[in-house]
C-alpha cells in the first residue's frame, strides 16, 4: 500500500518535473531562434539564411555586414537578454520578499533607485570607461539596494506588507528618486557629458552598449542568479510566515537582507543598461507562476530564462516598428504591463490575496 | 529516564507584564500534555519558548538536556515540531508542497528533496489522512483540512515532540473528534505531545496529564481528573460563581462524551 502510494507520488513528481523540462527547453529553444531573428532585423536586413551561411563557413560577411552584426546588433541583443533576465529574477525575488505577487522592481522604487545612483556615477565620471562604468553600476547597486530597504521599512507590518501600503511607498519613493534622476538630466544636459544617456535612462531605452559593458552586467547578472538559487527555497518556506520560517531554522532576518542584496545587484545590472524598463519583473513570473506554480526553486531558471526572451522580443519590436525612430522598451512595457498591472491588482483585492 | 524537554526556574515576560517567575516543567517521551489555562496567560508564549524562537529571559530551556540557546534552530527543528494557530500563505501553494516545507531543516544550501525527504513527507500525509489533499491549494482547504495539514508539516519534520497551539480552535464538533482521534494516533506513534487546549471537554480520555496555569500562580500539573475539577477550574478561570452548576454540568458532561 505504502509502496503503491509512493510510486504513484513518484509518478506525479516525474509529471511535475517533466512539464518543467518541457517548459525549460521550449524557452531555451525560442530564444534559440529569437537571436539570430533579432540580429537580422533593423535597418540593414540581415536574412537568417546569410547568417547561416557564414556561421557555417559557406560565405563570409562583407565589412559592413560583420560590423552591423558584431558591434550594434549582437551586443544589443545580450543586453536586451540581459536586462530581461535581471528584472525578472529580481522580480521574482522581491515577490517572495513582499510576500506579495504585485511587486516589482520598478513599482517598488529599486529600479528608481539603482537610476538616481547610476545617474550620480554617469555624472561624476565617464561611463564609457571601464572603471566609470562599473563605478556608475556599483552606484547604481547601492541605490537600489537603499530604495527597496526604506519602500520595504516603510511598508512592512508584521512581517506583511499589506498591497496598499506597498504601492504607496513604492509609489513615493520612486516618484522622488525619478524626478532627482530628471533634475541630474537637466543638469546634465546644462553642462554635462552632452552623452545623453540619462534622457535615455528615464525613459528604458536600451542604449547600444559596447562589449565591456555587456560583459560587466554579465558578470553582475550571474552573480546575482547563482546567489538566487540558494535563497529561492528560502522564499518558499518564508511564504508561510515568520513564525514558520524561524521555527523551521529559516534566519528570517538574514534571508531579507541577501535578498535586498542580490535583487539589488540584479536591478542595478539591468537598469545600467536599460534605465526604467517597468514592469518587466511582474510579468514574466506571475505568468509562469501560473504554468509552474508557486514554488520558487522551480521559477527561477524559467524566470531567468523567460524573461530574457520577453525582453529580446520587445527591444527588437521596440526598435524596428517605428523604424527608422526607436521606441524606448520601456514604453512598449508599459504599455503591456501596465493594464497586465491593473488586472492583477483587482484581482488580488477580489481574492484578498494580502 | 531523561526529560525531552524541561523549562528549568524559567522566567518570562512582555515589558513589564511577568508571564513566567520561576516555572519549572518537563516532557518525557511517551507524555500527551494538554496546556489550559485563561486568555493570555501565556499558553502561546510557553510553547514558543519550548520551540527556542523565544527565549527566557531567566532559567533555561532544554532539549535532551542541551540548551535550547545552545542549539541552532534547524538542530531544534528537527526534534520539535510547533504547529501555529494561524498560517497565512502568501502563494497558492499545494498542499504537498506546504508539507514539503517540514524537510527545511533537513536540507542543504543546494539540492532538493531526497528519497528520505519524500518517505517522510508521504508518512506524515499517510498519518494525517490528507493524502487525498496533495494537489489541492493549501489557502483554499476548509478549517479542518487545514488543521491536519498543519500537522502533516510538523510531522514532516519526523519530530519527537509535536508543540500544537489551539489545535481544535474554530474546528466543528465533528473535525474536532477527528483531531482527538489524530492525536491518539501521534501517541501511539511515540510522538510526545505538549498542546495549549481551550476546550477543556476533549481532553479526558486523550491527554495524559494536564498544565493548568493561571496568573500569578505557580503552575499546576496533574492528570485530567485532578486539574479538571469545578472547584479547581473555578479559581483558575475566575467564573461567576453564579455560573457554577454549570461549569459542573459543562466539566461532566464533557468527560462522559470522552469515555
Amino acid at each position: 500500500m505504502v509502496v503503491e502510494v509512493v510510486a504513484a507520488h513518484k509518478a506525479q513528481g516525474v509529471r511535475r518535473e517533466t512539464r518543467q523540462h518541457l517548459l525549460l527547453s521550449a524557452l531555451v529553444a525560442a530564444l534559440l531562434l529569437a537571436i539570430p531573428v533579432a540580429a537580422g532585423m533593423g535597418a540593414a536586413h540581415l536574412p537568417l539564411r546569410l547568417l547561416a551561411e557564414s556561421a557555417g563557413g559557406i560565405r563570409q560577411l562583407t565589412p559592413d555586414e560583420h560590423e552591423i552584426l558584431f558591434s550594434i546588433r549582437l551586443p544589443r541583443i545580450l543586453a536586451a537578454i540581459l536586462v530581461g533576465s535581471g528584472l525578472s529574477v529580481s522580480g521574482l525575488l522581491f515577490q517572495g520578499l513582499f510576500r506579495n505577487p504585485l511587486a516589482d522592481p520598478y513599482v517598488i522604487g529599486s529600479s528608481g533607485g539603482a537610476l538616481l545612483g547610476a545617474s550620480l556615477g554617469v555624472f561624476l565620471l565617464p561611463a564609457v570607461s571601464i572603471a566609470g562604468f562599473g563605478t556608475t553600476a556599483l552606484l547604481a547597486f547601492a541605490g537600489a539596494a537603499g530604495a527597496i530597504a526604506l519602500v520595504y521599512w516603510l511598508a512592512c507590518v508584521d512581517g506583511k506588507t499589506p498591497v496598499v501600503a506597498l504601492l504607496l511607498a513604492g509609489f513615493a519613493v520612486s516618484t522622488m528618486l525619478s524626478y532627482s534622476s530628471y533634475f541630474l538630466e537637466v543638469m546634465d544636459n546644462g553642462f554635462g557629458s552632452g552623452m545623453h544617456v540619462l534622457s535615455a535612462w528615464l525613459h528604458g531605452t536600451i542604449v547600444q552598449p559596447g562589449w565591456d559593458q555587456v560583459a560587466i552586467v554579465a558578470a553582475m547578472i550571474a552573480v546575482g542568479y547563482a546567489g538566487s538559487i540558494p535563497l529561492a527555497r528560502k522564499l518558499n518556506t518564508l511564504a508561510l510566515g515568520e513564525e514558520y520560517a524561524m521555527n523551521l531554522g529559516v534566519s528570517v532576518q538574514r534571508t531579507r537582507i541577501a535578498v535586498i542584496l542580490i535583487g539589488s545587484v540584479l536591478t542595478a545590472a539591468a537598469v545600467a543598461l536599460g534605465g526604467l524598463i517597468s514592469f518587466t519583473g511582474l510579468i514574466v513570473p506571475h505568468i509562469l507562476r501560473m504554468i509552474l506554480g508557486p514554488d520558487h526553486a522551480r521559477l527561477l531558471p524559467a524566470t531567468a530564462l523567460g524573461g530574457a526572451l520577453f525582453l529580446l522580443v520587445a527591444d527588437t519590436a521596440a526598435r524596428t516598428v517605428i523604424a527608422p525612430a526607436e521606441l524606448p522598451v520601456g514604453v512598449l512595457t508599459a504599455f503591456i504591463g501596465g493594464p497586465f498591472f491593473l488586472y492583477l491588482l483587482r484581482k488580488a483585492r477580489k481574492e484578498v490575496l494580502l | 529516564m531523561t526529560p525531552l524537554l524541561e523549562f528549568s526556574h524559567v522566567g518570562f515576560g512582555y515589558g513589564k507584564r511577568t508571564l513566567f517567575s520561576d516555572l519549572d516543567a518537563e516532557v518525557f517521551a511517551d507524555d500527551c500534555i494538554a496546556l489550559v489555562g485563561p486568555n493570555g496567560v501565556g499558553k502561546t508564549t510557553l510553547l514558543r519558548l519550548g520551540t527556542g524562537t523565544l527565549a527566557p529571559a531567566r532559567g533555561d530551556v532544554k532539549l535532551n538536556l542541551r540548551s535550547l540557546c545552545s542549539l541552532k534552530q534547524r538542530e531544534i527543528a528537527r526534534s520539535i515540531a510547533f504547529v501555529p494557530q494561524n498560517v497565512e500563505v502568501s502563494f497558492p501553494f499545494t498542499v504537498e508542497q506546504f508539507v514539503e516545507q517540514g524537510r527545511t531543516p533537513f536540507l542543504g544550501l543546494f539540492g532538493g528533496l531526497d528519497a528520505e525527504d519524500r518517505a517522510a513527507v508521504e508518512r506524515a500525509l499517510e498519518l494525517t489522512d490528507t493524502t487525498s489533499l496533495r494537489t489541492r491549494v493549501f489557502n483554499q482547504l476548509s478549517g479542518g483540512e487545514r488543521q491536519r495539514v498543519k500537522v502533516a508539516l510538523g510531522l514532516a519534520q519526523q519530530p519527537q515532540l509535536l508543540l500544537l497551539d489551539e489545535p481544535m480552535q474554530n474546528l466543528d464538533i465533528g473535525r474536532q473528534f477527528e483531531m482527538v482521534d489524530l492525536i491518539r494516533r501521534l501517541r501511539r506513534e511515540g510522538i510526545a505531545i505538549l498542546a495549549s487546549m481551550h476546550d477543556l471537554g476533549m481532553i479526558e480520555g486523550v491527554f495524559s496529564s494536564v498544565w493548568l496555569l493561571t496568573p500569578d500562580e505557580a503552575m499546576r500539573q496533574g492528570t485530567p481528573r485532578e486539574i479538571l475539577h469545578p472547584q479547581v477550574l473555578e479559581d483558575a478561570f475566575n467564573c461567576p460563581p453564579r455560573h457554577r452548576p454549570r461549569l459542573v454540568e459543562h466539566t461532566r458532561k464533557n468527560m462522559e462524551i470522552a469515555i
